[in-house]
């Protein structure tokens, strides 16, 4: 494990995230511990979360902050995931949407299934990954309250940005609806799309 | 109206159809209808690093309510089956596959062959239907009732390119 960096908790973090963000604000999770901590910090119908297609939350949030210019889209996406589809980033950094902010928890694992060691343990860092994708809004905050503000400062301000978070392996607490039509209804109406 | 140019009668009833957002991993039959959708500003296109991306980013515009199509060959059908059965399919998102078959007629690689012909019988067996284009009189009626299809059955639809409209992808 790295020193360099006091491990944060994801869940105090997701709630800090929360507490920062306008009601308007569209949430998109990845799938596992970032949709359950997002749901035991505040589920809501702004609130997406994917259920399976490892890899695919910042896809996502990219199509969707692009559909929806006027609306600010935040993803929570594990590393493992970021890892799964490192691409992605490449596209996001050439798409270029200023109303992206993208957060990574990085706690170097693959939590959910067992705590195995992933890359970025050791030699590499996503944070410059996203640098070199061309997101130039790149930040690895130190602490909770470096966090809390660089998220603020993120929401307010042109992106793409990129948030790199290194959490500790607490367990999740809560989960999220598992129906996904359910769960692609409510949010599209938060963002105000009747289904066609 | 169809034109004389079928890439062009694509465009049109993707247009028609209202579907503005185009993700793509471009081949030889495919990069013609990219550099026509490239030069009409209705289109955002996006080209992708792996087809997989392009089930995400087409699932992210569809909930903030556009329509997207996702261009690709019958290798990269094969890039996207997991975001397919765990995201699209479930979660009821329509688009279309605009898909450049490879492995049959004028086929010159060998490798191409497993997946291309594997493409209809795995679409079955996910519940995805396929229309294929083999003239270009098929192609303004497969583009418009394939793609209301999508919407109307709520899932993805696949729209292939035969290799005889198009001469295929060989470079020889």
């Amino acid at each position: 494990m790295s020193t360099f960096f006091p491990r944060m908790n994801r869940l105090e973090l997701t709630r800090a995230i929360m507490g920062v963000i306008d009601d308007d604000v569209l949430l998109v999770a990845g799938i596992g511990n970032a949709g359950f901590d997002l749901f035991t910090a505040g589920d809501r119908p702004g609130n997406f979360y994917m259920l399976g297609s490892m890899g695919m939350a910042i896809p996502i949030a990219l199509g969707l902050a692009l559909a929806q210019p006027e609306r600010t889209v935040l993803v929570m996406e594990g590393e493992g995931s970021v890892l799964m589809n490192m691409g992605g980033l490449a596209t996001v950094g050439r798409e270029a949407p200023p109303n992206l902010t993208i957060v990574i928890w990085d706690n170097a694992q693959w939590q959910l299934t067992g705590g195995q060691p992933l890359a970025t343990e050791s030699t590499c860092d996503l944070a410059a990954v996203a640098s070199a994708c061309g997101i130039s809004e790149t930040t690895t905050p130190a602490d909770a309250p470096a966090f809390t503000s660089t998220v603020r400062r993120a929401i307010d301000s042109p992106g793409p940005h990129v948030i790199l978070a290194k959490i500790d392996a607490s367990p999740a607490a809560g989960r999220h609806h598992d129906d996904p039509v359910f769960l692609k209804h409510r949010f599209m109406q938060a963002v105000g799309i009747v289904p066609d | 109206m169809p034109t004389s140019d079928w890439r062009q009668d694509i465009v049109d009833g993707l247009k028609a159809n209202n579907i503005c957002t185009i993700a793509h991993v471009s081949d030889r039959v495919l990069a013609p209808i990219v550099r026509l959708v490239e030069a009409d500003s209705f289109f955002r296109v996006i080209t992708l690093t792996r087809e997989e991306e392009g089930v995400g980013i087409l699932t992210g515009a569809y909930l903030g309510g556009r329509r997207g199509a996702l261009l690709l060959q019958s290798s990269g059908f094969g890039n996207i089956l997991n975001a397919l059965g765990s995201l699209a399919i479930p979660y009821q998102v329509p688009f279309v596959l605009l898909l450049s078959p490879r492995g049959g007629f004028a086929e010159h690689n060998v490798v191409q062959l497993a997946l291309g012909k594997a493409v209809p019988s795995i679409s079955e067996a996910l519940g995805i239907q396929m229309f294929e284009m083999t003239t270009p009189e098929d192609v303004p009626v497969v583009i418009d009732k394939g793609t209301k299809l999508a919407y109307v059955t709520r899932r993805p639809v696949i729209l292939s390119i035969s290799t005889r409209l198009s001469g295929g992808a060989a470079n020889r």
